[in-house]
């Protein structure tokens, strides 16, 4: 039984939205962010991110397969799942998790398959077999890659960025209004909910690539560009910088009007989650990330490139922890506190083991890694030097795997 | 264009999948959704019947025990129903019309649980501090030492 | 676009025709395929649900609750523990008890006040104490059913919002949703639950089971559609409160003598 102070409603004391839920805007941010970064190649043609675009692209998929995971596990009737869809009720923004998640995966699934079209139809030649089939298949049988397909694909994949990146912040976006819509509930309530949540994934998803970017260039042994890794902490930094503005204007704005929820929303942040919002969020995973990309944004030109490295990493690290603690200080405790706003229950503490315990969020972090590890052996991440349509120069030497094949006299 | 051969296969192939979906879910819906509003029409009629009638109310009781009912017409207790300090009628006559012994707490509790000093009841409510009221210890059946529960005096 | 050089006049005529020809007969295709599976027609006078005697376009039910005549026994919150079966832990219906003073004020509620209250002691000098009883509202504008994905929570036209507890796929949105703690997931079916204003017996001409053992008669019943209803003549002529009424939830649960403490 949990701890009660003051007076919460007899059925307020149960937290029904757990780490699952907590778990799932983690995940969909990831989703949203990393398509951010693949578009600021794709659509808006910033070189600077070519080095990580494709691997951003990937990451999106990856994430997305897994994204309506947390949700079926943490259903009360998880077969009904579907019913979503079968008939849903559009007052309802979860309604909409069906019509976005499908219509997202059906654009980045196109993208996907324009960008990596070549690459399908090159290793359709080159392998025989079930492989081939595969390959075959997957490439719809056509094998042009003329100069004029290749143009057409190019303008596809425009088309399809511009549409998807509308669409990934929607699929993100939405579950912000699903908290900010609720006015029964103080602490979730404003209209700032589904921009914080967007920004907030937009900090997660660049995070998440600087991480990615330093570990697949060393997997595939390339070098890491010094430009990219740049360009990506000064976004990161910009990103970092509004969301933590909005959270906490949301907070003075709040302080400030004294409104009736106000008393126990301050003893909330300052006792039940003290730890996990004014430690982590704030200092751990806000001011210091802070620091450290200002110091990696200003500093640029007196840096050396493995400094460079590791400030951006450990800012990206910290960051992820932030937006997990924001997406815990929102979901949990939101539930934290009873709608009597008299009554505030001890910390939600998550099982270990079960089908929403601690262990599951684990696996569905790791499920994509492993995932886009799958995604390497299939398409292989970043395309083989010298088969870029663009004219520019071949990349590093080739991984392994790739040279013994596409050497043909 | 014959060069754009693959960007009509992969419509095409998008138009066949959404058209699966699309019929798919028109097979799933249930038949009376939509019939009164945006929900499952049938389940009005289950809510009706979704389980027994378990209270009878206190009339429902005089039928069988007519001198309990009277003499609690009679008395202070003419507004407090028999299903409060007994069980409902529902589970003393069963569905397949058995007849059952109800269980009756004849212990102080049952009786302190309103008549017990509570600074929240209103002050006309007849209710008394127990250790004051009662001559000896509060335990047991005290209450019924003095206090008949279908006629108590005022 | 590439050049179109000889060999290819009209080419891209021909696969811009191509293409729309094909997308027009798919989206053609879809919507009709989804129009003939779909069995969700809706006839223009749809039948009396339930086909009995009880016809819901006669009754707009409320309830009233006077806080002067509640004596805090609990024997609401047990009965409709017994009609309903509702599981330990969580209430349908539930009693407050608020002790009040200038300066500070204590709200509590042991086990939903279903075994009766103690005496309490506070820390301050209290002027005046009363109990609340509190049930789902059957708000009008209900934000509950607003949010239910799936439309497994609705509102009937008698006034009674409901859950479909064989649609509900246990999101708990609607707990969440609801202001004022009325909802819970059972623990056992893993669906929404809440008081259902005992939907089975109104529907008989009986009243919920706590309206019909409450001692004192602080809890009432009532038909707004009813000519000479006692419910109804109070919330037309006497003045009544709701419950955060800044909500604008249209809650058809009315208070007479509803202290300003109680939220």
């Amino acid at each position: 039984m949990p701890e009660i102070t003051g007076f919460s409603f007899p059925n307020d004391i149960h937290v029904t939205w757990s780490l699952m839920i907590v778990m799932y805007p983690y995940i969909t941010g990831f989703v949203a962010g990393s398509f951010i970064v693949t578009s600021l190649y794709h659509l808006f043609d910033r070189q600077e991110f070519k080095p990580v675009a494709r691997l951003a692209m990937a990451t999106s998929f990856a994430f997305l397969l897994v994204a309506s995971l947390p949700l079926q596990l943490h259903l009360g009737q998880p077969q009904r799942g579907p019913f979503v869809i079968i008939t849903p009720n559009f007052t309802s923004a979860m309604a909409g998790f069906g019509i976005l998640y499908s219509f997202y995966m059906l654009v980045l699934v196109l993208e996907l398959w324009f960008v990596w079209r070549q690459e399908i139809i090159e290793r359709a030649r080159r392998s025989r077999g079930m492989k081939r089939a595969l390959y075959a298949a997957l490439a719809l049988g056509t094998y042009d890659t003329s100069a004029e397909a290749i143009e057409i694909d190019h303008k596809a994949i425009k088309i399809l960025a511009g549409i998807g990146l509308p669409a990934a912040c929607m699929l993100h976006g939405y579950v912000g209004f699903i908290f900010g819509a609720i006015k029964a509930n103080p602490w979730w309530s404003t209209p700032l909910m589904p921009v914080i949540f967007l920004l907030s994934a937009a900090v997660s998803g660049i995070a998440l690539l600087i991480l990615l970017y330093q570990v697949y260039a060393k997997l595939d042994r390339r070098p890491v560009v010094a430009t990219c890794v740049q360009a990506l902490a000064s976004w990161l930094w910009f990103f970092l910088i509004l969301t933590i503005t909005l959270e906490e204007l949301e907070l003075i704005v709040m302080a400030y009007e004294k409104s009736e929820s106000w008393l126990i929303i301050s003893e909330l942040l300052t006792t039940r989650l003290s730890f996990s919002y004014v430690t982590m969020q704030m200092i751990v995973g806000g001011l210091i990330p802070l620091i450290l990309l200002a110091v990696v944004v200003l500093m640029n030109r007196y840096l050396h490139e493995k400094v460079r490295n590791t400030l951006a990493t450990v800012a990206a690290f910290l960051t992820l922890i932030q937006v997990f603690s924001m997406r815990w200080n929102i979901v949990i405790g939101g539930q934290l506190l009873s709608k009597s706003l008299r009554g505030l229950r001890s910390p939600y503490e998550p099982e270990i083991f079960g089908r929403e315990g601690v262990l599951m969020a684990i696996a569905l972090f790791v499920a994509p890694f492993v995932i886009l590890w799958v995604f390497d052996r299939v398409l292989g991440i970043e395309e083989p030097p010298g088969a870029d349509g663009h004219g520019n120069p071949p990349a590093a030497p080739p991984p392994v795997e790739a040279t013994a094949a596409s050497h043909v006299p | 264009m014959e060069h754009g051969k693959h960007v009509f296969r992969i419509v095409i192939l998008v138009a066949v999948i959404l058209a699966v979906v699309l019929l798919a879910r028109g097979f799933l819906v249930p038949k009376t959704y939509g019939l009164y509003g945006r929900y499952r029409g049938a389940n009005v009629a289950q809510q009706m019947d979704a389980r027994p009638v378990l209270h009878g109310g206190a009339a429902a009781c005089g039928e069988c025990h007519s001198d309990q009912a009277t003499k609690r017409a009679a008395g202070s207790h003419r507004t407090v129903s028999c299903e409060i300090c007994h069980a409902p009628l529902g589970a003393h006559i069963l569905a397949d019309g058995a007849v059952v012994k109800p269980p009756i707490d004849r212990s102080f509790t049952l009786c302190a649980r309103c008549h017990r000093k509570v600074a929240a009841r209103p002050a006309k409510f007849p209710q008394v501090d127990l250790d004051q009221h009662v001559n000896g210890p509060v335990e047991g059946k005290v209450c019924l030492e003095c206090h008949d529960p279908h006629s108590p005096k005022p | 676009m590439s050049d179109c050089h000889d060999g290819c006049n009209g080419s891209r005529r021909e696969f811009l025709s191509g293409t729309l020809k094909l997308a027009g007969g798919a989206v053609v295709t879809v919507i009709g395929a989804s129009a003939l599976a779909s069995s969700s027609s809706s006839p223009t006078r749809a039948p009396r649900p339930g086909g009995g005697e009880y016809d819901w376009d006669e009754h707009l039910w409320a309830y009233l609750v006077d806080t002067t005549k509640c004596i805090g026994c609990g024997s609401c919150a047990r009965a409709c523990k017994a009609e309903n079966d509702v599981p330990e832990g969580f209430f349908r219906t539930w009693i407050e008890r608020y002790v009040v003073g200038t300066e500070d004020s204590h709200v509590d509620s042991p086990n939903g006040g279903m075994d009766g209250f103690p005496p309490v002691q506070v820390g301050f000098v209290a002027n005046k104490s009363f109990f609340v009883p509190k049930i789902c509202n059957h708000c009008r504008a209900t934000p509950c059913t607003q949010v239910c994905p799936v439309g497994a929570s609705y509102r009937t036209k008698d006034g009674a919002v409901l859950v479909d507890a064989e649609s509900c796929i246990g999101c708990g949105y609607c707990v969440q949703a609801c202001p004022y703690g009325s909802r819970f997931i059972h623990p056992a079916t893993h669906t929404a639950s809440k008081c259902t204003w005992c939907y089975h017996r109104i529907t008989k001409g009986l009243k919920p089971a706590c309206v019909t053992v409450c001692p004192t008669q602080a809890r009432q019943f009532g038909d707004l559609k009813k000519d000479g209803d006692p419910v109804r003549a109070v919330v037309e002529h006497d003045r009544v409160q709701i419950l955060q009424g800044h909500l604008l939830t249209e809650p058809q649960c009315y208070y007479t003598h509803l202290d300003k403490e109680v939220r």
